[in-house]
């Protein structure tokens, strides 16, 4: 199994380092369960009427560090509600990175990508070749590989079904 | 370090940085807090079959959220899980204090022992040296497998040089290595500790700085065992391990010296975490009200240091001080020395120990209100309204500044001894 390519249009890019996810939903809205609801105050302080700009597969592009501080979980469930497909950023926060790959959604961990494009812009992340490309700007960044289990979770689509498998494996193969 | 705990506990005779190793945790550690506990014991069951989790031996539970509880579903949760750990054989530990707290004061936090949780937190077990890696959501794989996935991390090692100044604590440390290194210097990295700063330490010093390591971007942090660690532990360590000590050619990935004898008290502020300045530039900013607790702060040189501060004086009155000793057997013995009534007298609010002062729960602030606090974090409505600010400091400086209802240098209180 291979990890699909990502095909979308930057539908944000968060320029600051040690960006804090739960200021996408704002820290007041981090308990709302309801994806209607959260949607509704997704970026709501950054760019009212961000909701009808996405389209499915959008990506959003994020700086350095991006997730640090105590990430919850919403901003991110909202954001995929919406039809965000995943994440390009020059580098993560370690807890939320893995909190992200375990819900199946996707992280591209891609140096210079905050300076190579703009709002608006198509990408294509290419797992197979290790590549960002930014076909507008003629721009092709390297991305970071995953670890095994990082694309064998996203291949999976989360972490549940990953598990599932693997134990299944396992137990194939001590019997 | 790091690759002899995550050797042994993959059954390898060594590994690598960038090796990818299914270990298996000595324990799983977890509070109960709804969406973590709830759903790992719901999915390990209705997705996985597993009925009952293998070794349960290796489980610890800890009910120290919502305690007391608050509402009706707060109970509810906590009934779920007694009934699940005496189902499955788990031992759950409640009303004890802070569960990383009370894990070292229950012998988890064995030298060389792999240790996991869903809270970064965990990361103060280090400070025995026990490799304590909090995974998130993840850590569900515990719950449904004996071993875990993971990469091992390359580790840099920080030598802490020289000699803390008076009214300097592990919490100014912790704080001026990410002013120091930046928040994402360690990344995906574990952090070793070492140097005449950290042997100097006491070992609650040394959980303290430890306990915080997410906000280098680190895995992990630990610290060699020394006779100290090893007093402290003294018929408390569950598992007969092998204690593991750096090698003297170990390699490290970044070697960094920091000489902290210059280091006056930090202040971090809002609204992030990484956002660390000398308290000298913040002295007499007005603040309403004050924590000092959490699991990051609360143990007794704490509560001495803000006794001390305290002891004769009184708290402003409007300013509300919070003083919550991280575990009950902190709070007796911080009885036993007088500290608790020195406190009590001065005007402090002082409670039993509970998680629930550090995310609001209890304590909660309004608009407008602005604290110092011990407590782990300081984004935007940690501790009540978002439109509220949190300065974080030391206990020291949460003292002084409750006497003078501004952020306050607390070295003119100490008698020269901090």
């Amino acid at each position: 199994m291979s990890l699909p390519n990502l095909r979308g249009r930057v539908a944000w890019v968060f320029e600051e380092d040690d960006f804090d996810i739960d200021l996408i939903v704002g820290v007041r809205n981090i308990k709302i369960t309801d994806l209607d609801e959260l949607v509704k105050v997704a970026m709501a302080d950054r760019a009212p009427g961000f909701a009808a700009t996405v389209q499915r597969g959008d990506l959003l592009v994020g700086g350095r560090n991006f997730g640090y501080g105590h990430p919850h979980y919403p901003a991110m469930r909202a954001m995929r509600h919406l039809g965000i497909a995943g994440v390009v950023a020059e580098s993560f926060s370690p807890g939320f990175f893995r909190g992200e790959i375990s819900m199946g959604f996707p992280l591209v961990t891609c140096p210079g990508i905050v300076a190579a494009v703009q709002r608006g812009d198509a990408l294509e992340v290419d797992w197979s070749a290790a590549q960002v490309r930014v076909p507008s700007r003629g721009r092709t960044l390297a991305l970071q590989p995953l670890a095994a289990a990082e694309r064998g979770t996203l291949e999976a689509g989360g972490l549940i079904p990953y598990l599932k498998a693997r134990l299944a494996r396992s137990q194939g193969a001590s019997a | 370090m790091t690759e002899k705990i995550l050797a042994r506990a993959s059954g390898r005779a060594w590994v690598r940085a960038g090796d990818e190793v299914e270990a298996r945790p000595d324990f799983v550690i977890s509070y109960d807090f709804p969406g973590y506990t709830d759903v790992f014991f719901r999915e390990a069951r209705d997705e996985f079959g597993v009925d009952k989790v293998a070794k349960p031996e290796r489980f610890v539970l800890f009910i120290d959220h919502m305690v007391p509880a608050a509402a009706p579903k707060e109970e509810e949760l906590h009934r779920n899980t007694r009934a699940w750990g005496a189902a499955q054989g788990v031992p759950v530990h409640e009303r004890k204090g802070i569960g990383h707290q009370v894990s070292a004061e229950l012998g988890y936090a064995t030298p060389g022992a792999f240790l996991v949780h869903f809270d970064g937190h965990v990361s103060q077990l280090g400070a025995f040296g026990a490799y304590a890696f909090g995974a998130r959501k993840g850590v569900l794989e515990a719950f449904v497998s004996e071993t875990m996935a993971l990469s091992v991390p390359p580790t840099v090692k920080i030598v802490l040089t020289g000699t803390l100044q008076p009214g300097v604590m592990a919490r100014d440390v912790f704080h001026h290595l990410v002013r120091v290194l930046g928040p994402s210097s360690c990344a995906f990295k574990a952090v070793e500790l070492s140097g005449p700063v950290i042997d100097a330490m006491s070992v609650e010093g040394r959980q303290t700085v430890c306990g915080q390591a997410m906000f280098l971007g680190a895995t992990t942090m630990l610290i060699a065992p020394d006779a100290k660690t090893m007093a402290w532990l003294e018929g408390r360590r569950r598992l007969a391990i092998e204690p593991v000590f750096p090698d003297p050619d170990a390699v490290y990935e970044r070697v960094v010296t920091i000489d902290l004898s210059d280091l006056e008290p930090i202040v971090v502020v809002p609204p992030s975490p990484a956002n660390t300045q000398d308290l000298k530039d913040h002295l007499g900013l007005a603040v309403t009200t004050g924590y000092l607790g959490s699991c990051a702060s609360g143990r007794l040189e704490d509560l001495r240091v803000a006794a001390e501060v305290l002891r004769g004086r009184q708290v402003k009155p409007g300013f509300q001080l919070h003083v919550v000793p991280t575990s009950q057997a902190i709070m007796a013995q911080a009885a036993r020395e007088g500290l608790i009534e020195t406190l009590v007298e001065s005007g402090a609010f002082v409670s039993s120990p509970t998680c629930d002062y550090c995310y609001g729960r209890i304590a909660t602030m309004a608009d407008g209100d602005r604290a110092v606090s011990t407590g782990t974090l300081n984004t935007p409505g940690r501790m009540g309204s978002v439109d509220s600010e949190i300065y974080i400091c030391n206990a020291a400086v949460v003292a002084a500044s409750a006497i003078e209802g501004r952020i306050a240098d607390p070295r003119p209180y100490l008698g020269g001894s901090a």
